[in-house]
């Protein structure tokens, strides 16, 4: 019986741990097991394999019972969920339901979730933006959260090295504040947002507006067709899962590449409870998971192990991981676990027309728009709020018929198609200040049905978000206006935190241990062999979509990881 | 502050997973029993309306492109009670209108009066009159422009566009 023991321990040993196989997971995987580490990939949902599971991904629009919108019975079951834009009939099945996965909310807050192998990268906007030097020295220049540990030239060499194997479609802008990186040939600007892109340059010194830089293989080079991947169809439906692989996902592209190199175990329906602590050894020894089919509890051993379960479950595995060296969470003795979350904010968009350019339109379809970089307080401080926002910014030529009268007349003038004059849009996306009082916590009575505490999530806007909101729409008006847009309307949605899915903070970096959880190399101070590179880890949000950071910081920090293993430092 | 905790229908929630999941099922139902909500003769007014809001001409028109079928989906699954019962009413209504100025069901009337009746009901006044024609003119241009015919031979979508051309001249003609 003892060797058995022994032997059953042995089998549940490897060399590393993943928690969670989503955007950042993914990568830590695929960089642990090039390096040969023999690595355990714990994912909470189901398993999703690239193609096959993508039940919807070659339906054509009448396939869909109610042309992709979703029955009451489902929106009314699922109000947060419902919320979200990319939920709809053809991708439902990547969504986790509001009361299978309830939480509490302190204040309104809508967290959307994917549990499933890939997690939400099969439904990410793949909006891919580098910081700059301008947003790491945020926290440090305005007095807010702590400083950041790492600077850009610390990170450049690994956005380097994921963007040229996840593919990132942009144009080397040569603009300080969005520095450019290993770009695939960059999407068509169509007339009016070149147009509009020139009538910004004219107007204003330091504005800009340029076509976005997105996860998608416009040219795909050899190292994306050795994934299995080819060039993206510009089909514009990538939330069902895209069979081309036209975009990055862990599940098109980590995952099957980590699991070629003969070192992954891959194991779904695998809820992490906690991470082990070992008191006499005093260092952790591996990871405490709950079977979501049998709720049966085990353990896995590892020397180190990668938390990236999404910035909100990493800060409830943390919290749920307690010994008695680490009373309050593990790593946790500053006592900021689960403090300091932030967001962005993007509540407020603006639209309008424009009247040039009728005798043009667009052909096919794009993945991608434009993007108006952060413009406000980069150099200087010089509004009543701290930092800035970026933006959005597309043009569309309206096409519609005449829907009047009924009969044959209708139906004569539904088949004949007009021409409008072009919309424009833009929607702004606020960099938030992480603050003591947005946090979120583990309830002390209410438990899921795996037995786990429920996290209370107790995270708003503030005042300075409020100030944001009125200087964009202020500001773009203006562009807007003074690029001869018209019929410009402002709109303030009012979307709760959360709904931008852009959740982070809570396990921050910093220098001090006394004022952080993870150091230079995303390493808890206190627990070394445990490295947190997703969403938790952020110190200050800036304004880019974040998912290219997770995955830059995941390499650099294996990178860092198995070094120090070989070196038997941890 | 106000604590808001979904928990309820957790128990289902976790059946569910043993079973056939909820993903799973759903978007490959073409059976039309599922649709429930009207009475047959309800259902064969209801057709009848729809082909005559896009009828026939030298392509098929909605009646025969199944629109009817959508229509009642989307009413059944997709709208409270309150828009159902409107819905429905709607349908009677068109019905009695018919026996009352022409002595014959909605069905059994020609296709100009058919067109003759929608057209009173669309210059109605009364408000659920209103909401009715209105949700059922919206509803059939949506199903019948997202038909496969329509798409497919008359506004010819492309499922793989493999391009995008930022700038192109209008098509004339």
């Amino acid at each position: 019986m003892a060797n058995f023991n022994i032997d059953s321990q042995k089998a549940r040993t490897y060399d590393a741990i993943v928690i969670g196989s989503g955007i950042s997971g993914g990568w830590s995987a695929k960089e642990l097991t090039e390096k040969g580490l023999k690595t355990l990939v714990l994912e909470r949902g189901r398993d999703v394999q690239h193609i096959t599971d993508y039940p919807t991904t070659n339906m054509q629009p009448w396939e869909f019972d109610h042309r992709e919108r979703l029955p009451k019975e489902v929106t009314d079951a699922n109000p947060i969920a419902s919320r979200c834009y990319n939920f709809k009939e053809s991708s439902q099945h990547f969504f986790v339901k509001d009361n299978e996965h309830p939480y509490v909310q302190e204040k309104p807050f809508d967290w959307l979730r994917g549990y499933q192998v890939g997690g939400k990268s099969l439904l990410w906007a793949r909006q891919t933006q580098r910081w700059s030097q301008f947003d790491f020295d945020g926290p440090a220049r305005d007095k807010f959260a702590v400083e950041w540990p790492i600077g850009y030239k610390d990170i450049a060499p690994w956005y380097s090295h994921v963007e040229k194997f996840a593919g990132i479609t942009g144009n080397k802008d040569g603009i300080d504040t969005l520095p450019d990186g290993e770009f695939l040939k960059p999407h068509d600007l169509n007339c009016v947002e070149k147009y509009f892109k020139e009538q910004v340059s004219k107007q204003y010194k330091d504005r800009h507006m340029i076509i976005g830089r997105a996860a998608h293989l416009t040219d795909p080079q050899q190292i994306h067709l050795d994934q299995g991947r080819a060039q993206c169809q510009s089909r514009t439906i990538c939330e069902r899962g895209c069979p081309f692989g036209g975009y990055f996902s862990s599940n098109a592209s980590t995952i099957p590449w980590a699991m070629k190199t003969g070192n992954m175990t891959l194991r779904p329906h695998s809820v992490v409870h906690s991470v082990i602590y070992d008191d006499k050894k005093q260092k952790v020894t591996g990871v405490r998971v709950i079977d979501a089919n049998t709720k049966e509890m085990m353990e896995f051993y590892a020397t180190i192990i990668f938390v990236n379960a999404a910035a909100l479950n990493t800060n409830l595995i943390l919290m749920n991981s307690i010994s008695t060296r680490f009373p309050n969470g593990l790593g946790n003795d500053s006592g900021v676990l689960g403090k300091y979350v932030a967001f962005h904010n993007y509540r407020a968009s603006i639209s309008g027309e424009y009247e040039g350019f009728l005798d043009s339109t667009t052909d096919g379809r794009r993945p991608n728009s434009g993007y108006i970089p952060r413009f406000r307080n980069v150099y200087k401080q010089e509004t009543d709020f701290l930092r800035g926002y970026a933006a959005g910014f597309g043009a569309n030529r309206i096409t519609y018929s005449d829907p009047a009268n009924i009969g044959e007349s209708l139906k004569a003038s539904l088949l004949e198609k007009k021409y409008g004059n072009w919309s424009v849009g833009s929607h702004m996306m606020g960099e938030t200040i992480p603050k003591e009082s947005n946090n979120v916590a583990l309830d002390t009575n209410l438990k899921d049905a795996y037995g786990m505490p429920l996290l209370k999530i107790n995270v708003g806007y503030d005042d300075n978000d409020e100030k944001m909101i009125k200087d964009y729409i202020e500001q773009v008006t203006e562009m807007f206006t003074n690029a001869g847009f018209k019929n410009i309307r402002a709109h303030d949605g009012h979307r709760n935190p959360g709904n931008d899915i852009h959740e982070m903070g809570g396990v921050r970096m910093g220098k001090d241990p006394k004022t952080s959880m993870l150091n230079e190399w995303n390493q808890l101070h206190a627990a070394k062999n445990v490295f947190v590179t997703d969403g938790a880890s952020m110190t200050s949000t800036s304004t880019q979509n974040p998912s290219l950071t997770y995955m830059a910081f995941s390499a650099r920090s294996v990178d860092h990881a198995v070094k120090q293993m070989k070196a038997k430092n941890l | 502050m106000e604590r808001r905790v979904a928990l309820k229908g957790m128990a289902a929630a976790m059946g569910a997973m043993v079973s056939l999941p909820a993903w799973a099922s759903g978007w490959n139902d073409t059976s039309l029993g599922k649709v429930k909500f009207f009475a047959p003769d309800q259902a064969e007014t209801l057709k009848g309306a729809v082909e005559a809001i896009i009828p026939k001409t030298d392509t098929p028109g909605a009646g025969e492109l199944g629109v009817a079928t959508f229509v009642q989906r989307m009413v059944t699954d997709c709208y409270d009670k309150k828009v159902q019962d409107t819905f429905a009413k709607g349908i009677d209504n068109l019905d009695a209108q018919s026996k009352k100025a022409f002595q014959k069901s909605f069905t059994e009337v020609t296709k100009a009066q058919q067109l003759q009746l929608l057209q009173e009901v669309e210059k109605s006044t009364d408000p659920d009159t209103k909401s009715f024609f209105g949700l059922l003119k919206s509803l059939t241009i949506q199903g019948y422009m997202s038909s496969e015919y329509v798409m497919t031979n008359l506004t010819h979508f492309e499922f793989i566009p493999a391009r995008y051309h930022g700038c192109v001249p209008v098509a004339k003609g």
